[in-house]
């Protein structure tokens, strides 16, 4: 895939990353396109939160390509990722919320470090903005301890929209919740790409929000890309191992 | 086992260069710098004044039911001065500090990893080293000599209410003979001794908390492993500096 390549916001070009001798990813090469999301499939261990972090650059491919909007994320300064940086959130599986900090510290933060040009009025306006959006409004002052963990979670997501990002990276948005409270971050979810045209990766075990939100599935067997393409296309194949991964049964 | 350890060693003296290095370049993160400054500072104010004070008191017990026998309770207020800055304070302070501070940090790094806090920093383009370890370990140097010289105050002031309840010796006699002999050289080189001891707590410290990755029994592990190696380390660098004192201050030695 070439450098500034229109269309793609992130593609992977035979990643491989591995841990302590062990092969996490295998030659893995997918892409996703602007506005699209897509949810990575698999078993626990199979590298999944690993290929969203190889994406925002907290981990280097021990080989391949890892390319976000055009930039290799291999070659980048810290000023290069950064401005990457800039244009993608993360919303982390326990919702890594500062503990320290409230809830409107945890989404000022952000806009001090990544949008400088911002004032303090502006920066106030848009955590409300954002909070709203989730339905945190009135919890802006607490600190996440004081949250549930579908509140932590919405306001995780919060903070990763914050930005208003290009690009959002999902891990695992309803582990740890009931089935209604999962729903509720999975019509969150929709909402940021229905409304904001938000290219999307999630990793997720949950195979009914998947099929919700997904424009695409990747699924992830053993380090490689066992399967790549739209739910319907999936659900054609009669390979029973994929099948296992996909079904909602 | 050996090769581990010297592998540890190495790895923390790698860590605490970059910490060094780190310090001198922007951005300062002077914000989160000033909260720490406050939180190991202050926090630990009145741990440090509590403990000076009733150390300074058993001290002066002690020292009167030995030199009564000598005649010579004339001295104690000097002998206290000089135990307080040459070694009860300085020592004792890094010791709390590595209790209270050291413990405290290696557990806050330790679960913010476990609970991917630190990647959340890296995920904004905000160095996390220089953000929880640089101000960190600014704050423990800058704060522990600080904390020492509080800990001599409360040390020689609990000597004086000990001393002034058995003898009815005066505050002004009292600081009299505290002071009097007592020279710079007694004084500063011990307390910025305790300035390197703030450095390896903090460094030690940081280094169980921000290079672990074993969940919540990481934070358990980060949390002893900080307190015990970190007072360990200070007792250890404080034979090294005393030596070092000595020397450049042989007066001190005699």
């Amino acid at each position: 895939m070439n450098e500034g390549q229109s269309g793609v916001a992130i593609a992977f070009e035979q990643v491989e990353k591995g841990f302590d001798g062990r092969k996490v990813l295998d030659k893995v090469s997918f892409a996703v396109a602007e506005g699209e999301a897509i949810c990575i499939l698999g078993r626990s261990g199979t590298g999944k939160s690993v290929t969203l972090k190889l994406m925002i650059g907290l981990l280097q491919a021990d080989a391949g390509k890892v390319m976000v909007e055009g930039k290799d994320m291999a070659t980048l300064d810290e000023d290069g990722l950064a401005k990457v940086r800039r244009n993608m959130g993360y919303l982390f599986q326990s919702a890594a919320l500062f503990d320290s900090y409230t809830v409107n510290q945890n989404l000022e933060m952000p806009l001090h470090r990544l949008d400088r040009n911002k004032s303090g009025e502006e920066i106030k306006c848009r955590v409300e903005e954002a909070l709203k959006e989730v339905g945190l409004e009135k919890d802006g002052r607490k600190l996440p301890s004081a949250l549930s963990g579908g509140m932590q979670k919405r306001a995780g997501l919060a903070r990763a929209l914050v930005l208003r990002p290009r690009i959002l990276l999902v891990d695992e948005p309803s582990s740890g919740l009931d089935r209604i409270t999962a729903s509720e971050i999975d019509d969150l979810l929709m909402k940021v790409k229905t409304e904001q045209h938000t290219t999307m990766v999630i990793v997720t075990h949950d195979i009914h929000g998947a099929r919700k939100i997904a424009d695409k599935f990747a699924v992830l067997d053993q380090g490689r890309l066992l399967a790549f393409g739209t739910p319907e296309e999936l659900d054609r194949r009669a390979d029973q191992h994929l099948q296992a991964f996909i079904s909602e049964r | 086992m050996l090769k581990s350890i010297f592998d540890s060693i190495g790895q923390v003296t790698l860590f605490g260069a970059r910490a060094i290095r780190d310090a001198w370049y922007p951005p300062f993160e002077c914000e989160y710098l000033l909260v720490q400054f406050y939180e190991i500072g202050a926090g630990s104010f009145l741990l440090v004044v509590a403990s000076g004070f009733a150390l300074g008191v058993v001290m002066t017990l002690h020292t009167r039911s030995t030199l009564v026998q000598f005649g010579a309770t004339a001295e104690i207020p000097i002998f206290q001065s000089l135990a307080f800055f040459n070694e009860i304070g300085p020592l004792v302070a890094a010791l709390l500090m590595a209790g209270r501070v050291g413990a405290g940090i290696g557990a806050q790094l330790a679960n913010m990893r476990a609970t991917e806090q630190i990647d959340a920093i890296e995920t904004l383009s905000v160095d996390s080293f220089k953000l929880l370890v640089v101000t960190r370990v600014i704050a423990c140097t800058l704060m522990l000599p600080l904390l020492t010289i509080f800990m001599d105050a409360a040390g020689i002031l609990g000597g004086f209410l000990s001393e002034h309840i058995w003898s009815r010796l005066s505050f002004t006699l009292y600081m009299q003979r505290a002071f009097d002999g007592v020279a710079l050289a007694d004084f500063l080189p011990p307390t910025l001794k305790t300035a390197v001891f703030g450095y390896l707590i903090a460094i030690i410290s940081c280094f169980f908390g921000y290079t672990t990755n074993e969940g919540s029994d990481g934070v358990r592990k980060a949390a002893t492993n900080s307190v015990v190696v970190s007072s360990l380390v200070v007792i250890l660098a404080d034979v090294i500096l005393v030596k070092c004192i000595f020397f450049l201050f042989p007066d001190q030695a005699i």
